[in-house]
């Protein structure tokens, strides 16, 4: 197995994590809340909501800005 | 007999009162993160991010340390959601206008180079109206909700932490911050195919938007 495909296997366990955690958090009564939840509880303050807001835009400017 | 001070709203206007205001709100957690932002990006080689996040991390810093000095009891207060909401045809008028705005944005911001001014100033235009527009609170009304499960939390956090250091170490792992290895391919080495065509970076900016959008809404 290469390098290449360990990393990429990385991300995609990610993934399946973050998949793996929103059906739980959707399809089942486990404690676990959906990312939206988790969201909304992070933008609860005025300073979460601009670091999320920020974060967003960062990822526009990361792959099309100078 | 008390003897009346300056009242609380004054504070930020006596000498050397938005300095006290921008140190007061260092305290806020978000500014540091920005801050590192600012400073691991500059070095990367993108300072126009670095500029960016610099700015947003010292008015955030001033605006959390102005509302911390007037309002010192109150810590960390939720952001006032906007009430008005427009009647249902004028809604899905704004809505249609909405969609037909983004695809345009998309088609044409798509069409440019990637790191290109005309693409740089398309980002930075939508980012900055989408962050002002956050600024002010969500748009629409939610339910305040209670306490997350702290198990469940913890495991989104331990996936996301994870995924952001496996990404770290790609990226630690290229032969120099600014050249990409096959080996450890970063996310925007694996994205760069899907980029360099101009359908795929207007898919990819139309996602990009209608998650700012999502956001915005939360």
């Amino acid at each position: 197995m290469t390098w290449h495909a360990v990393t990429i296997a990385g991300y995609l366990l990610v993934v399946a994590g973050i998949v793996a955690l929103q059906l739980l958090a959707t399809k089942t009564r486990a404690p676990v809340p959906s990312f939206g939840e988790l969201l909304t509880r992070a933008m609860r303050s005025r300073t979460g909501r601009v670091g999320v807001l920020v974060a967003w835009a960062w990822i526009g400017l990361h792959f099309f800005a100078k | 007999m008390s003897c009346p001070g300056p009242s609380p709203a004054e504070v930020p206007a006596r000498p050397g009162g938005r300095v006290l205001a921008a140190l007061a709100g260092l305290r806020a957690p978000v500014v540091w993160i920005l801050l590192a932002i600012a400073f691991f990006t500059s070095i990367s080689g993108k300072p126009v991010d670095g500029v960016l996040m610099l700015i947003v991390a010292v008015g955030l810093a001033w605006d959390a340390g102005r509302r911390a000095l007037r309002h010192p009891e109150a810590g960390e207060t939720p952001a006032p959601a906007r009430t008005d909401r427009l009647p249902g045809r004028r809604r899905r008028f704004a809505v249609i206008a909405l969609l037909a705005g983004t695809a345009a944005y998309a088609g044409v911001v798509g069409s440019f180079s990637r790191y290109s001014w005309p693409a740089t100033a398309g980002i930075i235009g939508l980012g900055t109206v989408v962050v002002l527009i956050g600024w002010h609170g969500p748009v629409r009304a939610r339910p305040a909700g209670g306490r997350l499960p702290v198990a469940g939390t913890l495991a989104w956090l331990a996936v996301l932490v994870a995924g952001c250091l496996w990404e770290l170490s790609a990226l630690l792992q290229q032969p120099s911050l600014t050249t990409d290895s096959a080996a450890h391919p970063t996310i925007s080495t694996l994205t760069d195919p899907l980029l360099a065509t101009s359908p795929g970076r207007s898919v990819v900016l139309l996602a990009w938007v209608a998650f700012g959008w999502y956001l915005v809404e939360r």
